[in-house]
């Protein structure tokens, strides 16, 4: 409480006005003119196929006594994991952390921190990757950890139902939060439930895993026929190689290289408001969005010049709109997922309860103004120029962020010469490409509209939006009414 | 789904102040090791940077790197919501907001303009003890960064508009409910704070506030907390990364020469925070998993125990070979879920230990799990591979966090604030984690985590049968929520 008394007090202490300068006064209002933009340098690297079909790939980056190791596996769940098994490539990559023929779990785990460092293991959509960080003089015996989790693991049973018992908690508790039921039901209402893109993991999908099928997906899957090697740091390309092949001896070529081959995504339906229905929530979740362009696009830097100043820079028009100018969210943002299908464009954000409509409304306003009623002004243009090729230098500081942006060229599979190449596309785009793109990817009228949130709170003012019909689901992105609510 | 991006200008949650304090805690030279690597290491690896105080007392701490082509600009203010006062909980935080909607010679959105907008990115943040804002950007962009941040230090209050800090305060209820309110488990820290502390204790409220208090907040309260607080002797400047150190000395001074000094700041004296007995309490959260946190009172970044408590919440949590994690989530499986904490702030420390149930077990049975794993290392102590581990993952953190320009600005800024050294993270703190000994963490396992604890129970709504020993634990409510507002 004195502290309280003392705090209070001090607070109301009359201050003097600032002293008067001491040297001729500064014209404060003068923009610090910049000198030369630094050359961007973009790290140099080396390639060697190895005879089991392993792309090799090393960079040497001499600053600090560290090494960045990425196994990347090009393709992931949308290749590999069957529909009924969402949920099986996540089990496979703890469970290969559950010990191997000469150590069991906790002894890796302890090997590992004694080295100082852990194994990231790890499918996503497209890709996957078993990456570790190590202090350079301990680079060798983490290979050696990392290739014996990859080789050698022994997949005990006990630890397949502990993960799933994990997982299905996880799960609840996702469905705790708006967020995580929008990340879960915003995709099988974009493309269905058939659809890779619209798969969703379920009690019912992780029930469904068994040993057996844990065991095949890994034998099938990290094949080095699709497996590049990214290394970054305090190495050199031969040392690496012999390395590499030592710790990799047994790992024979086999399987082939992942193919992309999607069915075509759902046509696009009328434009609809989906809700599902969170009793109490202070604020709805919303996402935005239509099925978008594959990364292979060749309108790809038109769109992310076009997306950075919708909905990527702080000062984008839609965070200015929503969160600067009318305070109804702590951050709203656009994204194009660019995957070798069609992945999603959504604008998403948390809005505050009360104004759900009023928000809904803003974003429609301003994802309809950027397809050309409100063109991109000259300073839009460069700004969203500027942040992209500008910002490249700074993805190169880190050992790790060195190897992520040369695994995403062979991820992706993209030019080598991609970072010399990219400022000259971005800075080649146009204000008028930008309307171009907005109006061809960024499709209003077939919008699919999901909203997490109170639903008593927010239907009636959404119906008197009159943007669209509204439909109700439940968390699991199933219809709860027969019929639509027409404004 | 692609996650959300992170947030710029957020208040520091628990778990990024986490992360921020354990890469203060753990910057520190590696020491000598027998192979080439760590040698290396060991011989050339520090920090190096110059200091110097302009006569306006604003301290400068400049840090050269030139291996990549950005710079970092750090201005850490010695405030934070620890200095608010009653009916105005939140506010360090909400002005941190009104510094990026213009000064003086500023308008509205040159910031981003000139950070964001030339490749670089700009953010704030607010903890108990600080207040700290940062731009990082391209090198040739240092003098832009460094107009930027002198002009609101010294001209914040000759642009201050009603529109847009009301807008402000709109957007950090906003941040609120969408950090605490509508998250699961998203106000515990704040019951657990009201249980540990004093009335009215400085650390008894969080960061992020009370809604009645930030929807009371005016523009009048912005002017005297910038007088009192925003002055140059009240801050640390650093600067690191691809500058020549004699030409940003030249400009430091030319932007920050000039600001006028700030009064002194009596800073409020905080005794030590101890409990005379356990408190027990039940908050009823809308979750289907309960969860269950254990909170001691501990040590601030001053104390000498401060490096041996990090290294016992190594051993009991956070991995899979840590104690309560093998033996609860692994061996028995009681537990689909448990994570360890320590906080240590400039006046207190907490420890902490939070418990996630798997279906048909109680918190009742994780929490006297829990004390019996905590009571067998208090009799036995570690082992000494138990410590090795936690020793190898410090250096590797160590070595990592020298890669980014913005991590060391802060590092070397926080230590300047809180020490008056920018270096005693990796000079003075190092040495010290790298002496602890197996007999010290045991000591500190005895010394505080001992019965005189606070014990959370969160549970779904109207379960409150669910709460560990419900029939001792007392049912709370977050004064702080909107909810506890609408819903009395």
């Amino acid at each position: 409480m004195k502290i309280r008394l003392w705090l209070s007090t001090a607070i109301v202490v009359a201050l003097p006005a600032f002293g008067g300068a001491q040297t001729p006064a500064l014209d404060r209002t003068a923009i610090p003119t910049p000198g030369p933009l630094p050359q961007l340098n973009v790290p140099a690297w080396t390639e060697t196929m190895l005879p089991n079909g392993v792309k090799l790939v090393v960079s040497e980056k001499h600053a600090l006594p560290l090494v960045s190791f990425r196994l990347n596996f090009v393709g992931g769940t949308t290749q590999f994991e069957p529909a009924d098994r969402a949920g099986l490539a996540d089990l496979v990559t703890r469970m290969m952390l559950e010990g191997t023929t000469t150590r069991s779990g906790n002894r890796l785990a302890t090997d590992l921190q004694l080295l100082g460092t852990s194994l990231d293991l790890s499918i996503a959509q497209e890709s996957g990757v078993l990456a570790f960080q190590a202090t350079s003089d301990k680079f060798q015996p983490a290979l050696a950890l990392a290739a014996d989790v990859l080789l050698h693991p022994t997949f005990p049973a006990p630890a397949l139902e502990r993960l799933r018992g994990q997982a299905l908690v996880s799960l609840t508790q996702m469905r705790d939060r708006t967020g995580g039921i929008a990340s879960m039901v915003y995709p099988k209402i974009l493309y269905g439930a058939q659809h890779p893109y619209g798969r969703m993991t379920t009690e019912r999908t992780l029930n469904a895993v068994t040993r057996a099928e844990v065991v095949n997906f890994h034998r099938a899957y990290f094949q080095p026929a699709r497996a590049i090697v990214t290394v970054v740091g305090d190495v050199n390309p031969d040392s690496v190689k012999i390395a590499f092949e030592k710790a990799f001896a047994g790992w024979s070529a086999k399987g082939s290289p992942a193919t992309f081959a999607y069915p075509a995504a759902p046509a696009s339906a009328a434009r609809t408001i989906y809700i599902v229905d969170k009793p109490g929530a202070e604020q709805s979740t919303f996402a935005i969005g239509t099925v978008g362009p594959p990364r292979s696009t060749p309108d790809y830097y038109a769109i992310r010049v076009m997306n950075e100043m919708l909905g990527v820079l702080f000062q984008s028009r839609l965070n200015h709109n929503i969160r600067e100018e009318k305070g109804y969210s702590y951050g709203v943002f656009s994204n194009f997922a660019f995957g070798r299908g069609p992945g999603p464009f959504m604008a998403m954000g948390d809005i505050v309860t009360a104004k759900s409509d009023s928000a809904l409304i803003e974003f429609m306003h301003e994802l309809e103004d950027i397809r050309g009623k409100r063109p991109p002004t000259e300073d839009e243009l460069a700004q969203a120029k500027a942040s992209l090729v500008q910002s490249l230098p700074a993805s190169f500081a880190s050992v790790a962020g060195v190897n992520r942006s040369i695994a995403s060229i062979y991820l992706q599979d993209l030019p080598r010469d991609y970072y010399q190449q990219f400022a000259k596309a971005v800075t080649a785009v146009t204000g008028e490409e930008v309307v171009r793109v907005a109006r061809q990817y960024i499709d209003p009228q077939h919008f699919s509209i999901l909203i997490v949130g109170d639903k008593k709170r927010i239907e009636a003012g959404l119906v008197a939006t009159k943007i669209a019909p509204i439909v109700e689901l439940n968390d699991r992105g199933e219809r709860v009414n027969a019929a639509a609510v027409t404004p | 789904m692609t996650p959300l991006p992170a947030i710029s200008r957020a208040v520091a949650t628990a778990g990024a102040a986490a992360g921020l304090l354990a890469s203060v805690a753990t910057a520190q030279a590696p020491r000598p090791g027998p192979s080439s690597g760590a040698s290396r290491a060991a011989s050339s690896i520090d920090i190096p940077f110059e200091r110097f105080t302009l006569p306006n007392g604003l301290t400068v701490v400049l840090s050269p790197d030139h291996s990549t082509p950005t710079v970092a600009v750090q201005v850490v203010y010695h405030v934070g919501s620890k200095n608010e006062v009653a009916g105005r909980t939140g506010f360090a935080h909400l002005f941190e907001h009104v510094m990026f909607t213009g000064s003086g010679h500023v308008p509205y959105g040159m910031h981003d303009r000139f950070t964001e907008g030339v490749g670089g990115s700009n953010n704030g943040n607010t903890w108990f003890d600080w207040t700290r804002y940062y731009e990082t950007n391209p090198s040739n962009y240092l003098e832009t960064a460094l107009w930027l941040e002198s002009d609101r230090m010294g001209f914040l209050l000759d642009s201050l508009n009603e529109a847009k800090f009301n807008a402000q305060r709109d957007i950090v209820q906003n941040e609120r409910r969408q950090s605490y309110d509508n998250q699961p488990n998203g106000r515990d820290e704040e019951v657990i704070a009201l249980a540990m502390y004093p009335k009215g204790h400085p650390y008894s409220w969080q960061t992020i506030g009370s809604m009645a208090d930030l929807r009371a907040a005016s523009v009048e309260d912005v002017k005297q907390f910038f007088r009192m607080y925003y002055a140059p002797n009240n801050a640390t400047l650093a600067i690191v990364g691809d500058f020549d150190p004699a030409n940003a000395r030249a400009l430091v001074t030319k932007y920050f020469g000039d600001l006028g000094r700030g009064p002194d700041i009596t800073r409020p004296t905080v005794p030590p925070v101890t409990l005379t007995e356990e408190k027990r309490i039940t908050l009823e959260d809308r979750v289907q998993v309960p969860r269950l946190t254990i909170a001691w009172p501990t040590v601030s970044v001053h104390s000498a125990d401060e490096p041996a408590l990090v290294f016992l919440r190594d051993i009991l949590g956070n991995s899979r070979t840590a104690r309560v994690t093998k033996e609860l989530v692994y061996d028995r499986q009681l537990a689909a879920d448990v994570d360890a904490s320590h906080f240590a702030f400039e006046d207190a420390g907490q420890f902490q230990l939070s418990l996630v149930p798997r279906p048909g077990h109680t918190l009742t049975e994780l929490e006297s799990a829990a004390d019996s794993i905590i009571a067998r290392l208090k009799r036995v102590g570690p082992t000494a591979e138990e410590v090795r581990r936690v020793k190898a993952g410090q250096q590797a953190t160590f070595i990592n966090g020298l890669q980014s320009n913005l991590g060391k600005a802060s590092q070397l800024a926080l230590d300047e604030t809180f020490f008056r050294d920018p270096s005693y993270s990796f000079r003075v703190r190092y040495p010290r984690a790298q002496a602890v000994t197996a007999a010290d963490i045991q000591r500190v396992a005895r010394k505080y985590l001992t019965a005189k604890r606070v014990v959370l129970s969160n549970v779904p709504m109207g379960r409150t049968a669910l709460a560990s020993h419900a029939d001792r634990s007392t049912v709370v409510t977050d004064p702080f929520t909107e909810r506890a507002e609408t819903t009395p």
